[in-house]
């Protein structure tokens, strides 16, 4: 069972224990983490479940897959190079300690 | 599972009167927030689920709050369609309908002409120095658009225009009106052979449209399929980015302000598209059915009650909102309702935001010099000339009469 943190954007963060083969987003939906809003409910088809992934993990979490490439154009706040849709990302216990940032907006 | 068309057990019973609600819903739907967050509202022959929570709740659970919802008006207008399915189907025709909505695809494939559709509009009407911005410029754009981005290559805008009008008459058809059947009837009928034109075509040649995405998706879609899809497409795409737009601009116009503000920032288009889509959203409501018991509001649903989730409702409620009732686009960002949520997530979202915000607002203004409502209309005067709003299962301005220095008109 990985857990992650969430880091919000008002300084605060928030420690999510989630089964592997979980999808981020659903544990941060599932957790109540205030900032993924997750409209679509997982389908890439809303951006706004964005999440910048903590530069030394990023490597490991890996990159987006095409739909998710394209959405990432579109988020409300800044891409960076370790943008990724959280429900996208699916955690194993490697991901274990995994640290993501929640932009100030999604919408 | 069967429908049940009563209350559930302990449910209050709220009589509102269907045209009290297209007037104008937002004073019944504080009331029931306040007293009633689920309620059997018997002309609608529905439960009303009301409170912002709460629906995205029911959003959230499709397995409970099932799309498939037996004896639905919009299942007798299109047939059975993506709108009401769950997945797996619903996500078989979604993925096969998709990739032309998606935003890069909006900017790169649409964007072009979209923006050339809108100063053409604007050429026929510049000299004119008045125009109701609905007829004359937003539907005529919108549906030439998704006309576009359909693959309808026959089609006119004025055919979508009166497509969509007949169908979403027939699926707000509470009353059962056999006048409104008929019409729906023969929409529907003219969309399934232009359709299976477009789609014969594009099995030839491929053109980046739905249609044609359609065709030659990897897990196979039946015409028959495709052409109910494109009817709930023509249903939405039309009334709701002209809907929004007339609201949009309506706002603003009332509120000089906050126009002025908005022109000399143009990246604040985007904040006013969702905070008019949130203060009166294009859709206001959307049906389910319960696949199983289930709690919400504080009631025990049996399996089958059949709910309305009103999301005009969510996004006036003052528990997420502050001063809810008010177009403010300082608001706190909160996200709305308006596109709905979950896998049913609207397709259209990336092409109306782009059609609106990014062309037909600024376009307006920009060209009609001095524009301004009518007869000075002010916003709580809703059954000016200047234009009307009307609805509730879907609702926006009938019409937005306006004038400018056509002189200056560029």
């Amino acid at each position: 069972m990985p857990t992650v943190i969430f880091q919000l954007p008002d300084g605060t963060e928030r420690k999510v224990t989630a089964a592997s083969g979980t999808v981020l987003m659903q544990a941060a939906v599932s957790n109540g983490v205030q900032g993924i809003v997750a409209e679509c409910g997982g389908n890439a088809s809303c951006a706004t479940c964005h999440v910048y992934v903590d530069a030394d993990r990023s490597e490991l979490v890996g990159g987006p897959n095409d739909v998710e490439d394209e959405m990432l154009d579109f988020t409300a706040a800044e891409r960076r190079p370790t943008s990724r849709l959280s429900c996208q990302v699916e955690l194993s216990d490697a991901l274990d300690g995994l640290v993501v940032h929640v932009p100030e907006e999604q919408v | 599972m069967s429908p049940l068309t009563t209350a559930a057990p302990g449910a209050p019973v709220v009589d509102l009167d269907l045209a009290d609600l297209r007037r104008d819903p937002y004073p019944a739907y504080a009331e029931l927030r306040r007293t009633a967050p689920l309620a059997w509202v018997p002309s609608v022959g529905r439960h009303l689920l009301t409170r912002y929570e709460d629906i995205v709740h029911a959003e959230k659970l499709p397995e409970v709050f099932s799309s498939r919802e037996e004896g639905s008006l919009l299942l007798r207008t299109v047939g059975r369609n993506m709108l009401r399915e769950d997945d797996p189907d619903h996500r078989r025709l979604r993925s096969a309908a998709e990739p032309p909505t998606r935003p890069r695809q909006v900017r790169d494939l649409w964007a072009g002409a979209f923006e050339r559709t809108a100063h053409e509009l604007l050429d026929k009407i510049a000299d004119r120095g008045e125009a109701d911005l609905i007829a004359d410029f937003a539907e005529p754009l919108v549906a030439a658009n998704l006309a576009l981005v359909l693959g309808l290559r026959d089609a006119s805008a004025e055919d979508i225009a009166g497509w969509s009008r007949a169908m979403m008459a027939g699926n707000s058809n509470y009353a059962d009106d056999p006048d409104i059947w008929l019409r729906a009837e023969q929409a529907t009928g003219a969309i399934e052979d232009a359709v299976a034109r477009a789609a014969e075509a594009a099995r030839r040649e491929p053109d980046g449209s739905v249609i044609s995405s359609m065709v030659h998706a990897a897990e196979p879609v039946e015409l028959t399929e495709i052409q109910n899809n494109v009817k709930v497409i023509i249903g939405g795409g039309v009334n709701e980015p002209r809907d929004v737009f007339g609201v949009g601009a309506w706002a603003l116009l009332n509120r000089p302000e906050v126009l002025d503000r908005v022109l000399a920032e143009p990246s604040s288009w985007k904040r006013v598209f969702e905070e008019t889509a949130r203060w009166v959203s294009p859709i206001g409501m959307y049906p389910r059915q319960l696949t199983q018991d289930y709690e919400i509001a504080g009631l025990t649903l049996p399996a089958g009650s059949r709910v309305a989730l009103v999301i005009a409702s969510g996004n006036r409620d003052e528990s997420v909102f502050e001063r809810a009732d008010e177009f403010d686009l300082d608001r706190p960002h909160r996200p709305h309702l308006a596109f709905g949520g979950g896998p049913h997530f609207c397709m259209g979202a990336w092409v109306a935001r782009h059609e609106v915000s990014a062309i037909a607002w600024p376009l307006i203004f920009d060209r009609l010099k001095g524009l301004r409502l009518a007869d000075g209309a002010t916003a709580s005067d809703s059954d000016s000339a200047a234009g009307r709003m009307d609805g509730w299962v879907f609702r926006g301005p009938t019409s937005l009469n306006v004038t400018w220095h056509a002189a200056q008109a560029a």
